[in-house]
């Protein structure tokens, strides 16, 4: 080859070459000026270690080549500090060097700029490696989180089977006061005084509300250990309603309070529990009457929606639900500013069971309200299957006056 | 004065601070950035090691090895030669000192009584640190090595570090 073609290559592929006598002192110097920094003919003579110091170590290895045992040694990627303060990335290549009868009489030590690949592969790596970096971090994190949430639940469980336990305790009791109130006021153990009768009436109220809560923590023990059970039936939604609503007219009446029960026409079967859709339906009741002022208006809706699902909405005109609260409304134990401003009775448990019971169904909760206009609650519960129907029909597990 | 030079390479995971020690000992310098190094940076820094009768003049060539598990193909060829080794890990991180028995290995493939130093790095991360010195004691014995608790931030027993092998080196 033209010596000035090969000098056109080494320049253009950036690379140098140093040849060594056997005795690894420089003899030639050749290639592009970047690599040995035009040091040029200032080198010759000298020890090849004094281009190369990465070299040093490794002249066990250039003699097995200069004795014939290897034929090359390669360093790649060598890091050098450029003229700019820049990382050069260098490959580096030792070969022997022969003269004309084939003897080795040196090296060939050939220096190759990869700068340009060696960067896009510092920033490949260097991705490579805080990704890495993270996938730990993550991994650790996810270990301490998995163990403090196996203690949180340890924690938890043991606080259900505590309300448990005490709510079971309580609610014992709690039967036979109210039962024994009931009996006294009505009279079974002989007539009551006028002065008798309202202290005993407010007992009876005491000892209900005790109860309810019980029940209440006791569902909440259920709902949280998943031992909640739904016996699931096609129920005539608007009929429940209907039931339920006559449970509360007694409080309606003694508040003044109106109440309006509207049915879409045609409506299909829920599929639901009756005891806990009632209970369902009760609490949304419950919430309307306390929360409305004397001489209210609460309506409930029962509508068809998308799938034949259905749709009950308790409105009313009542206080309202503040913005702030909103979003903790579902929350357990959380009790709303009006709630508290009302006086009205509850421990927060609530619309947090009555969430739960919806979800369990496979339906929806969720409201609209503004203060002092009041609040729209609304549940859906799935409808029954016409085939499911059907089969009740077959098996005469199914009522017909149900639907 | 006898003057030696020795080629010593430092092994460790990617990130546990072969860079960082490197820096510290030949500089004096400390960068909080992390940079991953690819292939090999050779540095030069000159020890005078006093033995029973004479001070030796070391100069140790310093290998920091790319740390990440691409360039295990070619770390051979950059171990050729290693007349000793500093093996790094990261005190914050229990899996860098298992890979030290694996780079030791490695090492003493090639070379049975090469001289090996063990610097657990990264000693003023108090609060994140997850080895224990007594893991820490048990891993140098089974290498049979000696280890310093290091870091290249505040060069805390890092030049102690290069001493303790150039010592092994020359003895």
């Amino acid at each position: 080859m033209d010596a000035a073609v090969a000098q056109l290559i080494l320049h253009d592929r950036n690379i140098a070459y140093v040849i060594t006598d056997r005795a690894l002192r420089i003899v030639e110097v050749s290639g592009a000026p970047l690599i040995h920094r035009g040091e040029g003919g200032g080198v010759l003579g000298r020890p090849l270690t004094e281009l190369a110091p990465e070299l040093i170590g490794s002249e066990a290895t250039l003699e097995e080549i200069l004795a014939g045992e290897s034929p090359r040694f390669e360093l790649p990627l060598v890091n050098r500090e450029g003229p700019d303060g820049q990382t050069l990335y260098l490959t580096m290549v030792d070969l022997p060097y022969r003269d004309r009868s084939d003897r080795i009489v040196g090296l060939v030590h050939l220096m190759e700029d990869v700068t340009i690949m060696g960067k896009l592969e510092q920033r490949l790596t260097q991705q490579r490696n805080e990704l890495r970096f993270l996938r730990d971090e993550l991994q650790r994190q996810n270990l301490e989180l998995a163990a403090v949430n196996a203690e949180l639940k340890r924690l938890d469980e043991l606080k259900s089977s505590f309300v448990s336990v005490a709510a079971h305790e309580l609610r014992s009791p709690l039967t036979s006061i109210s039962g024994y109130v009931e009996m006294l006021l009505d009279e079974e153990f002989g007539p009551l005084a006028a002065a008798q009768r309202a202290p005993l009436e407010t007992l009876r109220a005491s000892a209900r509300r005790l109860l309810e809560i019980t029940n209440n923590l006791l569902d909440v023990t259920r709902i949280e250990t998943g031992r909640i059970e739904l016996v699931l039936q096609p129920t005539d939604l608007p009929a429940l309603v209907e039931a339920v609503a006559e449970e509360y007219a007694p409080q309606l009446r003694a508040r003044g309070q109106r109440l309006t029960l509207q049915a879409a026409p045609g409506l299909r079967s829920a599929l639901c529990d009756r005891t806990r859709a009632a209970q369902i339906i009760g609490n949304l009741l419950s919430n309307a009457v306390k929360f409305t002022g004397h001489g209210g208006l609460i309506t409930i809706r029962i509508d068809r929606i998308a799938g034949d699902d259905l749709q009950i909405s308790v409105a009313d005109n009542g206080v309202g639900i503040a913005q702030d609260d909103q979003p903790k409304l579902f929350t357990r134990f959380y009790r709303a500013g009006s709630a508290q401003a009302t006086g009205a009775n509850g421990a927060g448990l609530g619309l947090y069971i009555t969430r739960s019971l919806v979800e369990l169904h496979g339906g929806r909760i969720w409201f609209e309200s503004a203060l002092d206009r009041g609040t729209t609650v609304h549940v859906t519960f799935p409808a029954v299957d016409q085939e499911v129907v059907a089969s009740y029909r077959c098996s005469d597990n199914f009522s017909e006056s149900g639907l | 004065m006898i003057a030696l030079s020795k080629k010593v390479c430092l092994l460790g995971d990617f990130a546990v601070g072969k860079t960082s020690l490197v820096r510290r000992f030949v500089y004096n310098l400390f960068e909080d950035k992390y940079i991953s190094t690819i292939g090999v940076k050779v540095s030069r820094k000159v020890l005078a090691i006093p033995r029973t009768s004479d001070v030796v003049e070391l100069t140790l060539m310093l290998w920091d090895l790319a740390g990440s598990e691409e360039f295990d193909q070619v770390r051979t060829s950059y171990l050729r030669g290693a007349a000793g080794a500093i093996l790094v890990c990261d005190l914050t991180r229990p899996e860098t000192l298992d890979s030290l028995r694996a780079n030791a290995g490695h090492l003493r493939a090639a070379d049975p009584g090469i001289p090996l130093a063990i610097a657990a790095n990264k000693r003023d991360l108090t609060d994140q640190q997850r080895i224990a010195e007594s893991q820490l004691a048990a891993a140098a014995a089974g290498l049979n090595a000696p280890y310093l608790l290091t870091s290249a931030r505040t060069g805390d027993e890092v030049e102690t570090l290069f001493r303790r092998l150039g010592r092994l080196l020359v003895a």
